[in-house]
Order: C-alpha cells, then structure tokens, then sequence
C-alpha cells in the first residue's frame, strides 16, 4: 500500500509539470487557432534560462520562478510578431510547419550554445523527506508538484476569469465578433502567445532540476502536453489540467508496475484508445449540436 | 665480354647481366615499397579515427576527438615522429552500422596508416570484425566490450581501459570493502554493449561468492525513469547497488532513489563512465556520501593539484576555451594519453614504417607514458607484449572528496 502511494505521489508531481505545459499549448490554441509545435522548444528554453540564473549567475530559484516566465514569454510573443503574424492569411498547413520548425531552431540553438550532453540543477528545496508510515515524500516532489499544480491553476483562473483573458476568450469565442467589439487581433494573438510562453517558460523552471537540461527535454515535453491537451479535450483549460495529470499518473503506474520502458508507450497508447472512444476530449468544453 | 647474346634462335643472358637486372629490378620495385604504406608519406603519418559525436554517448567521441587532436598537436609543435608529422581524421559515428561504415571509410578511402576506436563498447564491437579482417594496426582505446578482444588478433591492440573482468571485479571489491557483510546486492545495468559486457562479467564472478545474492535490473540508453527497477531494489531491500551505465543514467536513479523508498545510506559503485563530476550536480552534494567507483586514470580531471592534471587541464582549455560542465573527462585523458603511447610505437618502428613494423614495435612498447614525448602523465602507464595487447590494467579507486571525485588509490 505505501509503495502505491509513493507511486501516486510520483505520478502527481510529474503529471502537474504536464498539465502546466499543456495549459500553455491550450491557451495559444484556444485563443489564436494556433496548434504551437514549438512549445517544447519554449520549455527547453525555459529551462536552460533558470540553469543560468540559478547555477551560473548562483541567484534563488524564486529569480527563475519570476524572471524566466517573462523572458520565454517575450520570446514567444516576438516569435508570433515576427514569423507567425506574416504566416495568418496562410494555410493550417503552412502555419504548422512554421511552428515544427521554430521548435526545432529552438533546441538546436540551445544545442550549438551549449555542446554538452545534459545540464544538470540543483533541487529547488533541499531537506530531508517526508516519512509517514512506510511512505516517503521528499521536499522537491512536494515543491514540484504542488508548485506545478498551483502555477496551472493560475493560469487557468487568469485566463477564464481575469480582465486580462477577456480579450482571449472572446477571441476565442468569435474572432469577428472580438474584433468588431474593439479588440485588437495582433493584441490578443501577442498576449496568448506571451502567456503560453510564460507557462511553458515556469515548466521548464519546474522540469529541469527532476529530467536534466537537454534537447531531448524539449522532445519529452511537447509530446507530454499535447497528449495531456488532447486527452483534455484541447479546447478545455481545466481538461488540459485533468489530461497532464492523468498522463503523469498512468505514465508512472505504468513505469513501476510493468516495466520503465513502457512509460513512454503508455502515453500513445492514452492517446489512441482516448482518440478512439472520445475523439473530442474527456473534458471538451466544445458544443455540439445535432442538426 | 658478350653478356647477351643469340646462339640457335634464342637471347642467352650472362649471370652477371641476370643477376644485376634482377637486382634492379627489385631496387625498382622496392624503392616505392619503402613509402608503398598507406596513410605515410615521406613527412606525414595520417591517423583515423572514430566515435560518437553526437546524441547519448557524445561524452566518449566528442573528448576523443578533441584529446586525440589536442596529443597531436603537442606532438607536432615537439617536432613530429621521426621526421614526419602527425595528422588526424575523425569521422563522427553513432550507432553500430556508422561505425563499421565509418572504419570502412578511413581504411579504403582516406587510407589511414593507423585507426583509433574512440567510440566505446557499442562502436568497437561493430567494427571489430572489419578492422580484424583489414588487418590494419587498431588502437581501441575506449571499448571494454571482449568482442573487439576476443579472439586475439595481432592488430588490435587496446588502451587504459581494461576487459570487463577486472573492472568488473574492481566493482566487487569497492562493494564489499564498503558493505563487508552484503548479503543481497543490486545491479542496475544498461542494455547496451558496455554494461551488458560488464554484467556477465559481474554475474559470473558473484556467482562464486557463496551467500550473496544478486538482484539485476535494466534499463535503456540515456533513460531518465527508473521507478520500476528502484521499487524493485527497495522491495527486495538490497544493501548496496552497483549502476552499469552512464554518470547522467546513474545520477538520475541515484536521485530518484529516495522516492522510491531506498534508504538515503545506500551504498552505489560505479563505473568507470559514471565516475563524473557531473553526477554530482544530478543528485546533489548532499547525497553524494555514499559514491564510490573505480577510475581508469590516476588523476580525476578536477584534480588540478596534482601537476600532471593540472598541465593537461592548462593546455585543454588553451585549445578549446572554458570547459563546459563534465568536460574534460575521464575520455579526454584517456584519450590524450593513449596517442602518446602509440606515437611511442610508431616512433618504435623506426623511419620504414609499415603495419608489421608498427605492430612489432607497439608489442615492444614498456611503461610507456606521455612525459617520454614531452607530454603530461595522465594515464598509468602501459605496456604491451606479443601475447598481451592490453596496455593499461590498473584501476584506481574513486570517492567524492567535497564536491569532487578524487582518484584515492
């Protein structure tokens, strides 16, 4: 029984990670149509931002937690004015390419700035676990996944009830309709982005110390939010939330009770059966009306 | 005197005319054949050489690559070997099937006079039939894998990097001198060639020690998620875990071990590879009481103390600038070192050089070290004979000493 709930706990702490980055793919696609491949790059980014701020320039992570969220959020809002506002009379089509590769010029940029195999972080909080019982809770998985769990929430509260998402959710809602209310489209494009930016910049900050600094990280953590977005329902902030967490879980039962390297294929397979029996979601806030 | 002559429709030749024909002829064909091997010219030796530059075993090629060129140039500015200077090329090679084509390349293409498998176990054990069957003089200087090792085959010769047998039984021995009474021991291995090789070596020397019992978990390449076989040692309450694999592979199980219900006193051997600096920013300093392993090297790289490393770490960072994390490492030194010794051997073979000579020379080679060519000793010292080709087999002890590894024994 202990041994289960180290695994739940487990399973929490990196599936609220995933949640935080499947909200910021969520946002930018609730708000611009945008399906945001390069989001992985951002977190790697992210990451690599709070490496500097926390072992090169020895700053605290609460630096990282408030200065990294801005910059990947200016990043990602300069990458919508500069590449993606050109591209949005084009085709879906053209507008995904565009975001696949920004995501690979991404990491490969981190790559050529940083030529090593991974970077490593300290742990945000130090101390000894937690010991209740035969269960045992380190102070880093607390921090991580309650931290996670509470930047999320505030994204989605920020978006769903703040004046700042207003514009974004009637965006959302009717693009001509915003428009013709007085809301800016280049406005509201810039802001979605910076917020997904910024979501995705505090997943890094959150990912880093557990999985390491890598290329490979940007990888992991694209395909962790959108499986957690589509199991959501990608349309559903609070799906997203449920989706990441529901993805961290299954990814570790299935690590600790069948084999690690089926952490990986569990998510596909999440994927599929979840595309097959609710194609719209488990939490799609979509509405459906039969004709 | 008629040296040629025709006597009944056929030329008679002397045997003075014959003798010194034939005695042309062959100083003709001969003359060539002094600089006929391939990779030499009358002023240059071309060395080739392979490995991983990029993706999970970067941290072997990419310091191979670098250490060997960094060897050759000081080698160069000293005056070369015999008259001619040294020149290297490298061709980047991931996985098994780039290995061999890459060994391919610089044997029948660019016709290199030497080859070094800079590339670990994975890459010399895929190219060990080839350069076994091109003959060519190979300098494995990384790869513990017995594949490239057995059978013996008189070109291959192999550098500080011992079989699996004796680091593995290095393994063993750090073990039980720190948990004397271990009864049940865990081994988490990689699956790659490296870890495999070390495994069955492990295995079958626990195998005769009588009331120990083995516990054996794996995992992939540069996996980051070991729940399943943590859980696995914390069920089975093993006493101490040896991790086969890299220092990222074992940071990341030692660091998520304490989730999993080890306790923070466990005691982790590791290898060679895991024996990195960089471990100790994955797990932390404050977990870092209980590391130990064996290191192949007298000198950790960060033991700048000690004059011989901290020569070497001064001529590294004037070639390539502020190390990134991790680097150097162990495959820098060993990497260094071990072109120094075979630059001994080749200067062992004298001006006529061919892949015989060279090889008779190499299995000549004693104590050699980098200090007799001018450089800094950074490996122990090796020696070769014509039934031995491993050069190196000592194995030091490494523990970290404040936040550092450091080569104890």
């Amino acid at each position: 029984m202990s041994e289960f709930l180290m695994v739940i706990i487990g399973g929490l702490a990196s599936g609220a990670v995933y949640a935080l980055v499947a909200i910021g793919v969520v946002v930018i696609h609730k708000a611009t149509k945008t399906v945001n491949f390069a989001h992985g790059g951002f977190v790697l980014l992210g990451a690599f931002a709070a490496y500097l701020i926390v072992v090169q320039l020895g700053w605290t992570y609460w630096a990282a937690y408030v200065i990294v969220p801005l910059l990947i959020g200016a990043l990602a809002m300069a990458i919508e004015m500069a590449i993606l506002r050109p591209l949005r009379k084009a085709d879906l089509f053209t507008v995904i390419t565009a975001t696949i590769f920004i995501g690979i010029g991404l990491s490969e940029t981190y790559r050529l700035s940083y030529n090593t195999e991974i970077l490593s972080m300290p742990k945000p909080i130090a101390g000894p676990p937690f010991v209740f019982g035969e269960v045992i809770l380190t102070p880093a998985q607390l921090w991580v996944g309650a931290g996670a769990l509470a930047a999320g929430l505030i994204g989605l509260l920020l978006f769903s009830h703040a004046r700042i998402g207003r514009s974004m959710r009637a965006m959302a809602s009717n693009v001509r309709g915003a428009t013709l209310c007085g809301y800016s489209v280049n406005q509201v494009y810039a802001l979605a982005w910076f917020m997904g930016g910024a979501l995705a910049g505090l997943a890094g900050v959150f990912a880093g110390p557990s999985k390491g600094i890598s290329p490979d990280l940007a990888v992991a953590m694209i395909t962790a939010g959108f499986v957690g977005a589509v199991i959501g329902g990608f349309d559903s902030l609070r799906g997203a939330l449920l989706g990441g967490l529901l993805l961290g879980l299954a990814e570790t039962f299935a690590a600790a009770y069948v084999s690690s390297a089926m952490k990986s294929a569990i998510s596909f397979l999440l994927l599929f059966v979840v595309l097959l029996w609710r194609p719209d979601g488990l939490f799609s806030e979509r509405k459906i009306r039969d004709v | 005197m008629q040296e040629i002559r025709k006597q009944g429709g056929r030329w008679l030749v002397g045997r003075r005319t014959f003798m010194g024909a034939a005695l042309a002829a062959a100083a003709v064909f001969a003359a060539p054949a002094l600089h006929a091997q391939q990779g030499v010219t009358a002023n240059e030796i071309v060395i080739g050489a392979l490995g991983p530059l990029t993706g999970a075993f970067a941290f072997i090629g990419a310091p191979g690559r670098d250490s060997i060129a960094l060897a050759i140039d000081k080698i160069n500015e000293a005056g070369g070997i015999n008259g001619r200077k040294l020149r290297l090329v490298f061709e980047g090679a991931n996985t098994p099937a780039e290995s061999v084509a890459a060994a391919k390349k610089l044997v029948e293409e660019t016709k290199v006079f030497v080859l070094i498998l800079a590339s670990g176990s994975t890459g010399a054990a895929a190219a060990a039939d080839y350069v076994r069957a091109a003959n060519i003089p190979t300098y494995n200087i990384y790869g513990a894998t017995p594949i490239i090792r057995l059978p013996f085959a008189r070109n291959i010769f192999h550098s500080a990097i011992p079989g699996a047998e004796t680091s593995g039984k290095a393994m063993i021995d750090e073990v039980f001198r720190k948990v004397p009474n271990a009864k049940k021991v865990g081994i988490l291995a990689g699956t790659y060639a490296f870890p495999q090789s070390h495994l069955k070596a492990i295995r079958e020397q626990m195998a005769t020690r009588a009331g120990v019992e083995v516990v054996v978990e794996q995992f992939d390449a540069a996996a980051r998620d070991f729940t399943a076989q943590l859980l696995s040692f914390s069920r089975q309450k093993v006493e101490a875990v040896m991790v086969l694999g890299s220092y990222t592979e074992a940071g990341f199980a030692i660091k998520q071990a304490p989730e999993k219900g080890l306790p923070a006193s466990m005691t982790w051997v590791l290898d060679g590879s895991g024996v990195n600096d960089g471990i100790v920013a994955i797990v932390g300093q404050e977990n870092t009481k209980n590391l130990h392993g064996y290191y192949n090297v007298p000198y950790f790289p960060t033991q700048v103390d000690d004059a011989p490393m901290a020569g070497f770490r001064k001529i590294w960072i004037a070639k390539y600038g502020t190390p990134p994390q991790g680097r150097p490492n162990i495959y820098d030194l060993v990497g260094y070192g071990s072109t120094y010794v075979l630059a001994q051997a080749i200067k062992g073979a004298g001006s006529n050089l061919t892949w015989d000579s060279l090889i008779t020379s190499w299995e000549k080679v004693s104590e050699a070290k980098p200090s007799a060519l001018g450089g800094f000793d950074v490996i122990y010292p090796e020696t070769f004979s014509a039934t031995d080709h491993q050069g190196g087999r000592r194995l030091g002890s490494a523990s970290i000493v404040g936040d550092k590894w450091k080569v104890v024994r």
